[in-house]
């Protein structure tokens, strides 16, 4: 039996892309508008506020009090989670448990940043006081690229395979008049794009954006009045590997797979009930990563899976994956678009990429140093 | 002492730790050429990175002890974009994912063997590089087959 005790009735995002003339806020009260007119929802009725504070967001864990004040939402529950990639899916999660609990009977869940403005390039290092920087291990894509390196080595796995997810999702980006980049590229371009940390290329790494997104979460009771099909939760899972060296296999994220299993626990589906995944693709390499957590198909099996494109594209023989273009080619929202995305082909009105009969949707975020996860399944 | 604002600007620093009285027997020991790593004296678990309490059994008592220095490149990299000046210098270099035979893993850098010949799994020995007059790093280095 799936879990249903709540669901999300409306969505909104902002303008993407570089939109120097805006802030955080000024994004938040964009996408809030959007998810308000989507839902038939009156701001008055939003009891609860659930954010991701944006790296142009100085207040940092803060965040809820600065968008509550400047949104004029007085809530009864709130709070900021800082779990990168991770975060849209905790958001939504722990807005989905206040809402069964009568905590709350609206909450907006919001993501704002202006990354692309700031010229924020993602190269912080982990390790605390023995910082990975000493040795050079910076930024974001150098996580990725070692789990990628390690696959390669146990598997055979190809750099131009990666190529294929990076070439797909752009394909679906063409369909999405909201994505940042909409031109077609090859495989050719993918291996001829310039080595950022190799065995990634530039084109294996994911947009950096300003932008916002609005998720409202309530009770199914109250879903059924508005203005579109309410989508059912049906499942959440969370894994987390907290200590990346003393987890020998870190690399490959054993937590990513137990956040899935406990989301399709949850809902009672496993992977052949799938109908189409958006899976957070920080990296394209992410996304080899998640076919396997999520049982797609077999460890060590995703670099032939994705080769050719056919079973992740849209009309193909397989799931198909980040229908919107995702991180990499609609635009970098940390994933929130993933869910919006989810949101919007369970609903159906998709358009020209609309997955056919998608009624089971799966999420997923990963984020900080690839040591959280969140998984969702959403359903009719 | 003056300096003339013209002057050209410096070789960008090497990153350093955070020295402090936890971890400062571990950046002692590389500036002898000795690997220390702290092993907690309740629960007997060797551990890296260095912590003041012990991740299994939670005891704050430790000692530190060398370790072998010689383990297996588990992972690597090789990065081509600068992300801080003294590295942005130095581009494409590889940084290595070390797991010694201890079992313990760190981050570290291989010298000695150009970045195309790196392979997972090649065996590998730590040895040190003078970063700055305070400041010794351990690296590690292939470890060549030998000869029969």
């Amino acid at each position: 039996m799936a879990w249903r005790k709540a669901s999300i009735c409306g969505v909104g995002q902002s303008r993407q892309g570089k939109l120097p003339e805006e802030t955080p806020v000024t994004l938040a009260a964009e996408a809030l508008r959007n998810a308000l007119e989507d839902s038939g929802i009156h701001k008055s009725e939003i009891d609860g506020l659930m954010t991701l504070p944006g790296t142009a967001s100085p207040e940092a864990a803060k965040n809820y009090l600065v968008l509550g004040e400047r949104l004029g939402i007085n809530p009864r529950f709130t709070g900021s989670l800082v779990m990168g990639g991770a975060t849209a899916g905790a958001c939504v999660e722990l807005a989905a448990m206040a809402v069964q609990n009568g905590m709350a009977k609206v909450v907006a869940c919001i993501f704002a940043d202006t990354a692309r403005t700031a010229g924020n390039k993602f190269g912080a290092a982990a390790g605390g006081e023995d910082t990975w920087a000493v040795w050079g291990m910076l930024g974001n894509a150098a996580n990725s690229a070692l789990g990628m390196r390690r696959h390669m080595a146990l598997y055979g796995t190809r750099s131009d395979q990666l190529g294929w997810i990076a070439v797909t999702c752009r394909r679906h980006a063409a369909m999405n008049p909201n994505a940042v980049m909409r031109e077609p590229i090859t495989l050719e371009d993918h291996q001829k794009s310039r080595l950022i940390v190799d065995p990634l290329h530039m084109l294996d790494c994911c947009l950096i954006s300003d932008g916002a997104v609005c998720i409202l979460v309530t009770s199914p009771e109250r879903a059924r009045d508005c203005r579109k099909k309410p989508v059912a939760i049906l499942g959440m899972g969370q894994g987390h590997t907290m200590e990346n060296l003393r987890t020998r296999d870190w690399w490959y994220l054993p937590h990513q797979a137990q956040c899935i299993a406990a989301a399709y626990k949850m809902a009672g589906v496993g992977a052949a009930d799938i109908d189409v995944a958006q899976l957070y693709d920080n990296f394209t390499v992410a996304v080899l990563f998640w076919l396997e957590h999520a049982g797609f198909c077999k460890t060590g099996e995703a670099g032939p899976y994705v080769e050719g494109g056919t079973r992740i594209a849209l009309g193909g023989d397989g799931v198909p994956i980040n229908t919107a273009g995702g991180n990499l080619s609609e635009s970098y929202m940390q994933g929130w678009l993933h869910m919006v995305e989810g949101v919007r082909q369970v609903r159906g009105e998709c358009g020209p990429r609309q997955v056919t009969d998608a009624e089971i949707c799966l999420v997923t975020g990963r984020g900080m140093t690839l040591n959280t996860a969140s998984a969702m399944i959403l359903g009719q | 002492m003056s300096t003339s604002t013209n002057a050209p600007p410096a070789d960008p620093q090497p990153i350093k730790p955070a020295i402090s009285e936890i971890n400062k027997p571990f950046w002692d020991g590389c500036r002898a050429h000795k690997l220390m790593a702290q092993r907690c004296t309740h629960c007997q678990e060797p551990r890296y990175p260095v912590a003041a309490v012990c991740p299994n059994c939670l005891s704050t008592g430790y000692e530190w002890r060398e370790l072998s220095g010689r383990g297996e490149l588990f992972s690597y990299i090789i990065v081509h974009r600068g992300y801080h000046p003294y590295w942005a210098q130095r581009v494409p270099y590889n940084v290595a994912f070390i797991e010694l035979e201890e079992g313990l893993r760190m981050f570290s850098n291989i010298v000695g063997t150009p970045n195309e010949e790196l392979r997972v799994g090649q065996k590998v020995k730590v040895a040190y590089e003078e970063r700055s007059a305070d400041l010794v790093v351990p690296v590690f280095e292939v470890v060549k087959e030998a000869l029969d």
